[in-house]
């Protein structure tokens, strides 16, 4: 852990509440907030020169029944990357944008919509379609989604006359 | 009567034949490289093996192609362009599929977004094997659709044309809708 993360958590500390942190790599720093504090730390870490909104993420931790979302910021001048992360009800995912604080993330809410099925209040545009196109079942990346049975469903499997495999196996 | 007859289909033979020679020696490829078998292409056009000794070359728009490589797994967002693409392109045309993802879905024979046989969406003349198929593999495909065309075997869009609804009913069936409608078409 470098010295601008060191005085950067420090920052951060005194100022909101940490729910939990972890350093995965030197120049990176993974901070836990509750969810109501997201914007105003957004907001204070671009204030101090985390200018750039690298991706917003999404995991879906279904055992504890929460999505965790992921902002991933970027500080030019230092070279470090901290992920400010929150966890959400995952039967209702429901959040607030933050396209006031950081304008890119109109596209990265609407990918996580889409692949997920979060609704980010105050995004119009994250209800539109991005990547899947005529999508008729649950959004694809949530784990209780079955690939292999919409793939089967929708999509005709090859049948093969012989079985080339098993004729090899027997000598 | 009928010595005219028979000198007129003589004739129409003999150009059908000069045709389809000149049609083997000249095709021209569409270059929409939709998967990661296209990184085979590079080294099959330039020198080292040189596709342009077969009388190929690449070609920009659909409506001037011969032949529509698919290089790799198709997503169905991809599939619906193809299909205008092909659909666009004069005939006679061929399509030659590469890799096992055309075949039966290779690597992503589970995914949602990927199809699985393409046979079912669109005819395939030529299919290469190999994952990803190795430059020898790509000219040997392609001497082979030439040697099919000069035996008048490469029919894949006669039977296009003649089994449409069935193949427009797989396309319905995966994309439950042909037309493009993205925020680049409203």
């Amino acid at each position: 852990m470098n010295k601008d993360i060191k005085n950067l958590v420090a920052d951060i500390k005194s100022r909101f509440e940490l729910v939990g942190e972890d350093y995965p790599k030197d120049d990176q720093a993974a901070l836990d907030f509750n969810s109501r504090d997201i914007h105003s730390v957004l907001a204070y870490v671009k204030s101090q020169g985390f200018r750039q909104l690298s991706i917003l993420s999404c995991v879906d931790w279904i055992k504890d029944n929460q999505f965790q979302l992921v902002y991933i910021v970027f500080n030019w001048e230092t070279g470090i990357r901290l992920q400010v992360r929150t966890r959400i009800d995952r039967s209702n995912p429901k959040f607030t944008t933050v396209t006031s604080i950081y304008p890119g993330a109109k596209y990265y809410e609407r990918d996580v919509h889409e692949f997920f099925g979060v609704e980010f209040e105050g995004n119009p545009d994250s209800y539109k379609q991005l990547f899947l196109e005529n999508w008729d079942d649950m959004p694809p990346l949530r784990k209780d989604f079955d690939s292999k049975a919409y793939s089967d469903r929708k999509y005709p499997v090859r049948e093969y006359a012989a079985d080339f495999s098993k004729a090899g196996d027997k000598k | 009567m009928d010595n005219t007859v028979e000198k007129q289909e003589n004739i129409r033979k003999g150009w059908d034949g000069i045709s389809r020679f000149f049609r083997a020696n000249s095709i021209w490829m569409l270059m929409y490289c939709t998967g990661c078998c296209a990184i085979e292409l590079p080294q099959a056009m330039t020198s080292r093996y040189d596709m342009e000794r077969l009388g190929m070359g690449p070609m920009a728009t659909p409506r001037q192609a011969d032949v529509l490589l698919i290089t790799g797994y198709l997503s169905l967002k991809t599939l619906r362009r193809i299909i205008y693409a092909y659909e666009q392109m004069s005939t006679p045309k061929y399509l030659v599929a590469f890799g096992p993802c055309t075949l039966n879905g290779g690597i992503y024979y589970d995914s949602h977004a990927v199809i699985n046989r393409l046979d079912q969406y669109l005819p395939i003349d030529v299919y290469i094997a190999g994952c990803m198929p190795k430059p020898e593999a790509v000219m040997n495909g392609f001497n082979d659709l030439i040697g099919m065309i000069k035996r008048k075997e490469a029919n894949g869009w006669k039977k296009y044309e003649q089994n449409k609804d069935w193949y427009r009913k797989n396309q319905i069936q995966a994309l439950g809708e042909l037309r493009i409608k993205d925020e680049f078409h409203e």
